[in-house]
């Protein structure tokens, strides 16, 4: 097939409806940056649930060697590090509890590794080193069934023999699971309306573009050429309008992973993991949901696709 | 090479049929005119020809295929069998005369090393030598119904179909346009042509198929315009 005539349209139409196509391709660069924003969100969520629980989660830490709740006069770790006898038994109460949904051991060196992620590196380095493994207590994951029945579990366990602290995700993630879910929810409903008016901008553009080619249309169909090589000046600028919307998008979650998280609210938060470059490419490649280079062109061609089978019916 | 069997064509709306029940059989080589007054079912026979409508009732036969019956895809195949020609010839303005003429070609994927060869082969047959990077604007009445015409022929179809070719054209340049379909009609190809035109009819004695409201009221292998039934 040649292509010729292909390419050479699809110059034509990209400068003659320049104007349409550049209110579609600044429409779907600001969606798709919000959808992209919202990704973000949803993983930083994710990083900092893997990280830290979610808030249906109690962690129990187990009494280590020198426990720092003796300071407290906590009476349950007056007999060193936490023993295998009373790990036992808390794990046995909390299996017991109507409240407990599951329950999972994390070692000390597994804590540790986690905080080597969350806090900076000269905490672990050094000759004496602020966080060392034998300091990190060993804990007990707790998940409820419903995240504000928390009394019953942290009475039952708090004064068990081996039981150092309890920490309740709930409280002290609440707040931050709420205000990550908040803007995930504002970004995608903001996604959600520019990506329609995207969409409305695409139909009207088609239209435009299959009026000003109606006599070039009429005569490739009459002297038979196929629908494919009809539309395909449609798909290509319709693929062109997405690919610059999406170059554009991806450069601005770039600027947002890089100078708002990594440079920004990284250096100044470190009770929170932070998502990385590998999560921006999430956001551009995706998985589930999928990433705006997926969305971005299916935006626009599947709707030409659609549309161009009305205008140019063969 | 094209048969109509009893073919019906109703629009949506109230009224007579468009086509009522015609039967027509037009053989390979054939020169046919298709005549009769406004709105007796010249347009709707050809459109159907052309597959661009589908009969109500009845079958369509073209080269041999039912093409009511044929799937969407193929029907792009089927319309590179056919060359078209209107009254008001449908040139692309901004196209220079050899590029209307390419076009027909380009757009059916045919190779430039093909098109440099048949379209000036073209050009030259349908009388427009030295017209080839001229304008649409820049030629008279019957220069352009023969580039219309080169276009319909270049890709060296088995029909042509003519909507009132000389429809806007003056007597003398009709003849013109007349001997040019003349030609490619004895180089095989089978020519309907939809036509209003009295004298041309009566002085290039063809076969003549009279439509009226829809029906055929006269079919004469040898006939003139003006027979009155």
């Amino acid at each position: 097939m040649t292509l010729r005539y292909v390419f050479s349209e699809l110059r034509t139409g990209l400068r003659r409806n320049l104007t349409m196509h550049l209110a579609v391709i600044l429409t779907l660069f600001v969606s798709l940056t919000l959808a992209g924003c919202g990704i973000l969100l949803q993983r930083e969520a994710k990083v900092t649930t893997n990280a830290l629980g979610s808030d249906l989660q109690i962690l129990v830490n187990l009494c280590t060697d020198k426990d720092p709740s003796l300071r407290e006069g906590n009476p349950n770790c007056s007999g060193g590090a936490v023993t295998a006898a009373q790990m036992k038994q808390v794990e046995s109460v909390l299996k017991q509890s109507p409240d407990v949904s599951a329950v999972r051991y994390q070692s000390q060196e597994q804590g540790y590794q986690i905080a080597r992620k969350l806090y900076p590196a000269d905490y672990f380095s050094g000759p004496t080193p602020i966080i060392r493994v034998q300091d990190w207590p060993s804990a007990f994951w707790v998940t409820l069934k419903d995240p504000n029945k928390t009394a019953g579990v942290i009475s039952a366990v708090r004064g068990l023999p081996g039981v150092s602290h309890i920490k309740d995700q709930h409280e002290q993630l609440g707040q931050v699971y709420s205000i990550i879910g908040s803007l995930k929810v504002g970004s995608w409903i903001a996604a959600v309306f520019l990506l329609i008016a995207a969409l409305l901008e695409v139909a009207n553009t088609i239209r435009l573009a299959a009026l000003a080619r109606r006599k070039e249309i009429e005569i490739m169909r009459l002297v038979g050429a196929s629908t494919l090589y009809i539309a395909l000046p449609f798909l290509l600028e319709a693929l062109v309008t997405a690919i610059i919307g999406v170059a554009l998008a991806s450069g601005v979650l770039a600027l947002v992973e890089r100078y708002g998280i990594q440079n920004g609210l990284a250096d100044k938060i470190h009770f929170l993991p932070w998502i990385g470059w590998g999560d921006w490419l999430h956001a551009i490649i995706g998985g589930w949901p999928v990433g705006i280079l997926i969305l971005g062109p299916a935006l626009t061609v599947i709707p030409t696709l659609l549309l161009t089978r009305k205008y140019i019916r063969v | 090479m094209i048969r109509f069997e009893k073919v019906t064509k109703k629009y949506p709306g109230p009224g007579r049929p468009a086509l009522d029940e015609v039967t027509i059989d037009i053989e390979k080589g054939e020169f046919v005119y298709l005549v009769g007054s406004s709105g007796s079912g010249k347009s709707t026979a050809l459109r159907l020809v052309l597959r661009e409508l589908r009969p109500t009732s009845g079958r369509v036969y073209v080269a041999g295929k039912e093409i009511n019956r044929m799937a969407g895809w193929k029907v792009p195949r089927l319309r590179r069998q056919i060359g078209t020609v209107f009254q008001d010839f449908r040139l692309l303005q901004n196209k220079t005369v050899s590029e209307n003429v390419a076009f027909a070609q380009q757009v059916i994927g045919k190779s430039r090393k093909e098109i440099n060869r048949v379209v000036p082969e073209t050009l030259e047959m349908v009388g427009l030598r030295g017209t080839a990077d001229r304008l649409p604007d820049e030629l008279s009445g019957g220069e352009q119904q023969r580039v219309a015409i080169a276009r319909a022929y270049v890709n060296r179809p088995m029909i042509l179909i003519a909507d009132e070719p000389t429809g806007n054209l003056d007597p003398t340049t009709s003849v013109g346009i007349m001997k040019l379909l003349e030609d490619i009609n004895a180089a095989g190809t089978t020519v309907v042509m939809a036509t209003h035109d009295h004298g041309i009819v009566d002085q290039f004695t063809k076969r003549v198929v009279e439509l009226g409201e829809g029906r055929v009221v006269r079919d004469e292998a040898s006939g003139s315009y003006g027979f009155q039934h």
